[in-house]
């Protein structure tokens, strides 16, 4: 590990300091590290390290060097090297320092990561009784966000078909991460946890989010509000020692006995789901088309019984 | 590949280089804080720095790099002046940890003024591409968070997961968390007399009761999930597909998988949550095994029927 750190030390000096893209010979001729090495070595080498780089969040470029494309070299360019400050107060950096201890991304401390970058974790009084896990797995969470900030096509396998989608925007609801975008069926959100063989586009600004796009108003929605059905209005009634619960899911106010509340239903499937989750303390007043549901729903199990 | 561990000492070298050169002369104990160094490891990462540099590696082309007395001085690092951009996962790792907090209702205005500032540097798109929210409907993260951290005991009405019955405790609350999107509080819970993990959305009143509880030496790493118990209820459930999604809600064991169905254990305090699955599920799932599950859905099921008539 030793001889990695001070390889790619050097090679990143020799990448920031070069006034032009260097090839891979030049890299092998001059980097230290790489002189002793076969052919077949130094590629293998010379591959991990880029690797390297790039997980750094080094912006390692790929040059043509001369008008035909014939031959490639490496460059970094010191300004976009660089973070950018954010010009954050004392004040900002301990607040950020504290919600970086208390939140981690998949197991990991991306954000104390970032604070690294950003100058260091600022001390701060005594242990919070408080932490949270956001899940799903940090690397594809990365590479979502930064199509998403690119403007880049991603494809990926979702249930076992494959998918394009214009990321739009990602989001942490109910304990699980959503990227919402535009595929070519129309908007779509699908689960993070549920992406496999996820494939960032190469070209960025490739699209462009629609005005006023914000992702808070399609996470917010119940599940009985989306779904494409045609909108029907129901009147449920729950008892009152339930009722508080409804009412919180349903976003009203408390009640303090039983709970009348009418709500607007587009996903009758999902709704009749909720509503049996209640067992014998809610009942669906009206319309009968949901009424009839329930129906059909609970004589399905009773038929189903062994 | 390259191991997580050679990146993330690269990546505190990339960011303790700018440091040091913007302080001139840095103190080893602020640096040992800020960067999370053990003296032995922040000696090892100098001693490195000092033998990489330019291309001919002589005397002069070489990083300064040494620890005198308290002092940390670096020299000859002009390309290091600044740490690398944020990766992504970085990026959105420190945003999200802000909004985390934003969103539990207990920010300060030093964070949301740094989220906004972040949000502008890193990601100019992002105001409206992300959000993170934990819901917290009750609004008792605060409050329990509050009486963790001065150990006062409080009262709460509590709706119980799988039971589905509403009890009044009092518990001492040791710790306040969130895993799979849901805020728990973990502590002694004088009902149970044993250390309980309670869901906090399911907590309709919390009241401080004015009492102030003695706090274990340490707080267990606390469990979260539903624990079977000897006296639990156990059914088979076969699962047809509009009806996998149970898998990912209730604490579930796969007995077996074919193409067209899932077939599940399921155990619960009683045989009321099972039941209510079952009706709601309809014939997207078949009960295969579980008596007393069956009787309870076929009672529930009747009244039901006598309701909707």
């Amino acid at each position: 590990m030793q001889n990695v750190v001070e390889r790619v030390l050097n090679l990143l000096i020799y990448l920031l300091e070069s006034p032009r893209p260097v090839t891979a010979d030049e890299v092998r001729n001059t980097v230290q590290g790489y002189d002793s090495d076969s052919d077949e070595a130094f590629h293998r080498k010379f591959e991990r390290d880029k690797d390297v780089l790039r997980r750094l969040g080094v912006p390692l470029k790929m040059e043509a060097l001369d008008a035909w494309e014939i031959d490639y070299g490496y460059t970094v360019d010191p300004d976009e090297y660089a973070v950018p400050d954010p010009g954050l107060s004392q004040e900002e950096r301990v607040a950020l320092s504290v919600a970086a201890r208390m939140v981690r991304l998949g197991g990991s401390h991306a954000g104390l990561d970032a604070l690294v970058k950003l100058g260091g974790i600022e001390r701060s009084a005594g242990l919070e009784p408080l932490g949270a896990d956001l899940g799903a797995e940090a690397e594809t969470l990365g590479s979502l966000f930064a199509a998403i900030t690119e403007k880049r096509p991603v494809t990926f396998d979702y249930r076992s078909s494959q998918r394009r989608l214009n990321p739009y925007g990602m989001a942490h609801r109910r304990g699980h991460w959503y990227v919402v975008g535009e595929s070519p069926e129309g908007e779509r959100l699908y689960r993070v946890d549920r992406i496999e063989a996820l494939e960032v586009g190469a070209e960025a600004g490739t699209f462009s989010k629609p005005e006023g796009f914000d992702v808070r108003s399609i996470m917010d929605a119940q599940p009985w509000e989306t779904g494409g059905g045609e909108e029907v209005q129901a009147k449920v009634r729950f008892d009152a020692e339930v009722a508080w619960w409804a009412a919180r899911t349903l976003r009203v106010d408390e009640p303090r006995g039983e709970l009348e509340a009418t709500v607007q239903v587009a996903n009758n499937d999902a709704f009749v789901g909720w509503i049996l989750s209640f067992g014998s303390s809610a009942e669906v007043l009206e319309p009968s088309v949901l009424r009839d549901e329930i129906r059909s729903r609970v004589s399905a199990a009773l038929d189903g019984l062994p | 590949m390259t191991s997580s561990r050679t990146i993330s000492r690269l990546s505190r070298i990339l960011a303790l280089i700018p440091y040091v050169l913007e302080q001139g002369v840095a103190d080893v104990d602020d640096l040992l804080e800020r960067f999370g160094y053990t003296r032995d490891q922040l000696t090892r990462d100098l001693n490195t720095v000092f033998v990489c540099g330019l291309p001919g590696y002589g005397p002069g082309d070489l990083m300064e790099a040494y620890i005198d007395e308290d002092d940390v001085i670096i020299d000859a690092a002009d390309y290091f002046t600044n740490a690398p951009r944020l990766s992504p996962t970085e990026a959105l790792g420190l945003l999200a940890a802000g909004m985390t907090v934003i969103g539990m209702g207990d920010a300060t205005p030093a964070l949301e003024s740094a989220v906004s500032k972040l949000t502008r540097a890193a990601v100019p798109d992002a105001e409206s591409a992300l959000t993170v929210d934990l819901v917290d409907e009750s609004q008792n993260v605060s409050k329990l968070r509050e009486a963790a951290s001065d150990h006062r005991v409080v009262s709460i009405t509590y709706r119980s997961v799988g039971k589905e019955e509403t009890t009044q405790r009092a518990i001492e609350p040791w710790a306040v968390f969130a895993t799979l999107g849901r805020w728990y509080v973990m502590g002694y819970c004088r009902m149970a007399e044993d250390e309980r993990t309670f869901r906090v959305d399911r907590i309709r009143d919390l009241q401080f009761s004015g009492e102030v509880f003695e706090p274990p030496a340490s707080v267990p790493e606390p469990v979260v999930g539903y624990t079977a118990s000897a006296d639990d209820v156990v059914c088979v459930i076969d699962l047809l597909a509009n009806a996998y999604w149970v898998l990912e809600y209730y604490p579930v064991e796969i007995v077996s998988e074919s193409k067209s169905k899932i077939r599940i254990r399921f155990s619960a305090p009683d045989p009321e949550l099972p039941a209510r699955l079952l009706l709601r599920l309809g014939r997207d799932a078949r009960l295969v095994k579980g008596p007393e599950v069956a009787a309870r859905v076929s009672e529930l099921g009747q009244s039901l029927l006598e309701t909707y008539r």
